[in-house]
């Protein structure tokens, strides 16, 4: 007779007794079955859970995921295994999802403002009336003509949220921006002149054998880091021979920590290293006549500038490295070239960048097996990628007109720009002459707090879209977001609860008779509209008889591809000019080098508990704004971990933990970006500091992007000490041999 | 795949392919119910990670590295934390694992002293959340109360669905399977992580342990156990990093 475990311990009458007696007759465990909480009581019935493919919205990567959802609640994310980005893999920050769509500090109506701006005061009213009030201003200024007095600022969107906002914008007449606080703008065009395309290439990073970068931070927060990190993995033992991974950063980030050389350069120099190197390579011969004329110009001669005896000195490295790293990259026969993140963050970023992926073309390797790969164009037409974020430059200028008065409507989706604008922009205080501003924001952050009207859009989880990747994968690729479950605050009632950002923009534009030719009232409409059209190609990953099988299968799927649908395989070279010395601000001892927060990124995910309290990979640092310097430099001037530190830039400042360590170069501090949300939930507002806005104006030459990298600090103990919330210390570290190295950790084997 | 009793579940962690990312880390968070570990409870040295990222430097700048170990319960085939036990909260089941039985545990906190690897943590608080971010707590895991000892269980939930499921619909549950893997080798970006059953020769986390161990002591042989010095034979295998830069010094 089998006992259950209920009538065994009634048997026994002891729990203790019970144990001793089931190790001592072997009772098969699978009679008992204690082991696992779902299982033991008998009348526990586990439920049934379904997993739904959308796409992933908490960075500006849109990986495929699938979510859990169990009665009707979200559970769990994890990555798509057919999605072509990440292939079943996914970022930290993906998983975090699910905290964002149960946020304790949702807003779960329309609200309008009652007391003073900035003063949290709201009353909520009705989606007829918000959208009513929105429309009304709109239909004043369209009475006056003064249409372009509308402003409306997201973050980057591409795929069909993209689209509606760009007709709605365009329809009306309004004045259309793209804010990113880290931009990307110099990165797109330096990219798409030296490969031609405006999309962001593949990087071929499995298959290559010597990988140079510079200053992205890839396997971390740059671009794409899901795929990149997938592409490291193979790079370092899926092949017979071990890749090897040279970075060239002025700070040690997480790339650098798991790169086999990492080189530090002088901020600013990074392009000047990647010329050099060309220059070295030039020099030796060991590239074509046709790629040496269409870089140089015809003419090589002014690339004797830039030997690596002339300019190491100003990069602060020897010359014997630039040559050393241009014969390995010319001898290897998979070399590749990325960069971005810091190295385009300075006044010659541009120019540096250009430099950096060039040396692409010297090693001749685009469209080829452990190269770049280029991308086909959008597979549906008037279809785009998210675009780069508007300069800096140009949001300085929109401060201006502010200031002037020819900004009315500020209607703001996504973008935090009283968080993110430097406060030399002069934004928050000219932002007083704007009569309205409108958020779209789902929860409070420093920008919404400040709205007059807020029409809370549901989260990324409870809506509808499309994307069409910023970095693809070398083939057509259309990625599906589905709603996965219905919206949490359903229970309110239509006129109250959330809506989907594209819905909203359709109804008012409905209510204002604008025509935005979509052929659709709501945002799904819209989508199903041009699946239509992908269906009509007859090709791809989906093979389906009718239309609504069609449907069905790239939302089960998570998106639409075609493997076949390559991009070109071949880039013609652009010309190469000569790089400046980097502009530098401020009289500070130290060069400041901000990063993007591996979990907070550019403080977007600040609200989310688990990002807050991810481990930086770094410092280990949780939940606060800390300044890395070297533990020597610190030493020197009494300067302790926990110390505060007051880290001041041309007159402004913010207070930070110190975290000395042994890696930070002895003339630089590092701070994350990502906290010192004055609002945004009760997981981050009033944490940390936020180092977006003591950043000096510095522009890059050629798009006026800001130069987020190019200040001079000094740091001042202010006397106060406080313990870093971290987890190193945690847990006792594991012993250590005479050279310090954790016992068996690393081997000298390379393969 | 063999009768469920027979299998002996273990991981293979390749330490050169881990970037120290954290997805893992999180992955776990979301997956087993670990309460939000706040600031307080870093600065009281409380937070609670089943696995965890340990980071360690070597050398100084310029000539610096960070290395990072992933550490998880390396489920012990000769636990140190089992015998303490007074009430057998803990102890090893039939596949190799070492369970914590929630609602035998009175918090002795016996098993978390035993252990090397300092991977067991113990609720010094009751778990709390707000109301809504509940919502996405997993049913399938128990939320630990007050008072009680936690730790890496493999995703025995995962383990437990599904082989169930497998057994109603009569279908093996193959080799590498994502729905039986632990939430952190699903989310790991490098696939430093494998999991898999050690009795099963055939298996990737079988190959892999015998091609690591079998060249122990030579420069091929990567493979080795955290503290395999104690005699815990651990059923996590490590894989070394490789480091082949110029001027590197090395633990042997």
């Amino acid at each position: 007779m089998a006992l259950n475990r209920r009538q065994f311990l009634t048997l026994m009458g002891g729990s203790a007794g019970a144990a001793v007696f089931f190790q001592a007759c072997g009772i098969p465990e699978k009679e008992l079955l204690i082991d696992s909480p779902i299982e033991m009581p008998e009348d526990l019935v586990t439920g049934i859970d379904n997993w739904y493919a959308t796409s992933c919205r908490q960075c500006d990567t849109a990986e495929g995921i699938v979510v859990r959802v169990m009665e009707g609640r979200a559970k769990k994310i994890e990555g798509n295994v057919d999605y072509p980005i990440n292939v079943g893999k996914h970022s930290p920050r993906c998983e975090a999802g699910v905290q964002g769509l149960y946020h304790p500090d949702r807003i779960s109506s329309p609200l309008v403002r009652t007391g003073p701006r900035g003063s949290g005061e709201y009353r909520e009213i009705s989606w007829e009336d918000a959208i009513g009030r929105l429309t009304n201003e709109l239909q004043n200024l369209e009475a006056s003509g003064d249409q372009s007095q509308a402003v409306l600022v997201t973050n980057p969107i591409g795929g069909h949220l993209g689209l509606v906002a760009d007709k709605f914008a365009d329809v009306f007449g309004a004045r259309r921006f793209t804010y990113e606080p880290l931009e990307t703008s110099v990165v797109r065009k330096a990219l798409s002149d030296v490969f031609g395309q405006n999309a962001m290439p593949d990087f071929d990073i499995d298959n290559s054998d010597y990988l140079l970068s510079f200053g992205a931070d890839f396997l971390s927060t740059w671009a794409s880091p899901t795929r990149y990190s997938r592409g490291y993995g193979e790079f370092r033992q899926g092949h017979d021979h071990r890749g090897k991974l040279v970075h060239i950063d002025s700070r040690f980030s997480a790339t650098a920590a798991n790169a086999d050389e990492w080189i530090r350069v002088n901020p600013g120099t990074e392009g000047l290293f990647a010329l050099a190197v060309i220059q070295s390579i030039v020099s030796k011969g060991h590239i074509s006549d046709s790629v040496v004329n269409a870089l140089t110009g015809g003419d090589s001669g002014w690339l004797s500038t830039y030997s690596p005896e002339n300019v190491s000195e100003e990069i602060g490295v020897t010359p014997e490295t630039i040559l050393h790293v241009g014969e390995d990259f010319s001898h290897s026969n998979h070399a590749l070239a990325i960069g971005g993140g810091s190295a385009a963050a300075h006044s010659n970023g541009y120019a540096s960048v250009k430099a950096i992926f060039s040396l692409n073309h010297v090693a001749d390797n685009v469209g080829k097996k452990g190269g770049v790969i280029l991308n086909p164009d959008s597979p549906i037409g008037g279809l785009e990628a998210a675009p780069s974020g508007n300069s800096f430059a140009e949001f300085q200028r929109l401060t201006e007109d502010m200031q002037s008065g020819t900004v009315k409507v500020l209607m703001v989706r996504g973008a935090d720009l009283f968080y993110g604008l430097p406060d030399t922009s002069g934004f928050k205080g000219r932002s007083a002459n704007v009569p309205m501003i409108v958020s779209f924001g789902g929860m409070m952050d420093d920008t919404t707090s400040m709205a007059d009207l807020i029409l809370p859009e549901h989260h990324y989880l409870e809506d509808w879209g499309t994307d069409i990747p910023l970095a693809g994968v070398g083939y057509e690729l259309v990625g599906f977001q589905q709603p996965v479950v219905r919206p949490f605050f359903e229970d309110r009632g239509d006129n109250l609860g959330t809506k989907g950002f594209g819905d909203v923009l359709l109804a008012i534009a409905q209510v204002m008779q604008m025509d935005l030719g979509l052929n659709a009232d709501t945002f799904k409409e819209v989508i199903r509209e041009s699946a239509r059209e992908l269906y009509a190609l007859r090709r791809g990953s989906i093979n389906a008889p009718t239309f609504e099988a069609f449907w069905n299968g790239v939302l089960q799927r998570g998106g639409w591809w075609d493997v076949n649908a390559k991009g070109p395989s071949s880039a013609e070279p652009d010309r190469l000019d000569g790089i400046s010395s980097p502009v530098i601000t401020g009289s500070g001892e130290f060069n400041l080098m901000p990063f993007a927060s591996a979990s907070l990124l550019d403080g977007r995910n600040a609200s989310l508990p688990w990002m807050q309290a991810m481990p930086d990979p770094i410092s280990t640092a949780t939940w606060q704004t800390w300044v890395e310097m070297n533990h020597k430099v610190a030493e020197e001037r009494g300067i302790k971990e926990g110390d505060v530190v007051t880290v001041s830039a041309s007159g402004r400042s913010i207070t930070a933990l110190a975290m000395p360590n042994p890696a930070t170069p002895p003339d630089a501090v590092s701070i994350p970006f990502g906290q010192g949300h004055r609002d945004g939930g009760r997981y981050s507002a009033g944490r940390g500091g936020n180092l977006m806005a003591i950043l000096d104006a510095v522009h890059d030459e050629t798009t006026g992007a800001l130069a987020w990298a190019a200040n001079r600090v000094s740091v001042t103990p202010t006397g106060e000490w406080v313990r870093v919330p971290k987890f190193e210390n945690t847990v006792p570290d594991f012993p250590r041999d005479e050279h310090n190295h954790v016992i068996e950790l690393t081997s000298e084997d390379a393969h | 795949m063999a009768d469920s009793q027979d299998r002996k579940w273990g991981m293979v962690v390749d330490i050169d392919r881990c970037t120290g990312c954290n997805g893992c880390v999180v992955a776990c968070q979301s997956e087993n119910n670990i309460p939000n570990n706040l600031e307080e409870h870093f600065n009281q040295r409380r937070a609670i990670q089943w696995i965890r990222i340990e980071r360690y430097w070597e050398g100084e700048y310029p000539n610096v590295k960070a290395r990072f170990i992933p550490v998880m319960c390396q489920q012990c085939g000769n636990a140190p934390c089992e015998p303490v036990c007074p009430v057998y909260a803990t102890y090893h089941n039939e596949e190799g694992l070492n369970v914590q039985v929630y609602n035998r545990c009175i918090g002795t906190r016996f098993c978390a002293n035993g252990c090397p690897y300092h991977v067991r943590f113990f609720n010094f608080w009751e778990p709390e959340w707000p109301e809504s971010l509940k919502n996405q707590l997993n049913p399938d895991v128990t939320v630990r109360s007050r008072g009680i000892m936690e730790k890496c269980s493999f995703c025995v939930q995962r383990i437990r669905r599904s082989t169930r499921e497998g057994e109603r619909d009569e279908v093996q549950v193959e080799d590498g399977d994502r729905a039986i893997s632990p939430a952190c080798v699903n989310a790991c970006p490098t696939t430093a992580l494998t999991f898999g059953d050690f009795n099963n020769e055939s298996s990737q986390v079988s190959m892999m342990k015998e091609e690591a161990m079998a060249n122990r002591g030579k420069k091929e042989g990567r493979g080795y156990r955290l503290l395999d010095n104690l005699g815990t034979e651990a059923n996590v295998i490590y894989l070394k990093k490789v480091d082949n830069s110029a001027g590197a010094v090395h633990g042997h």
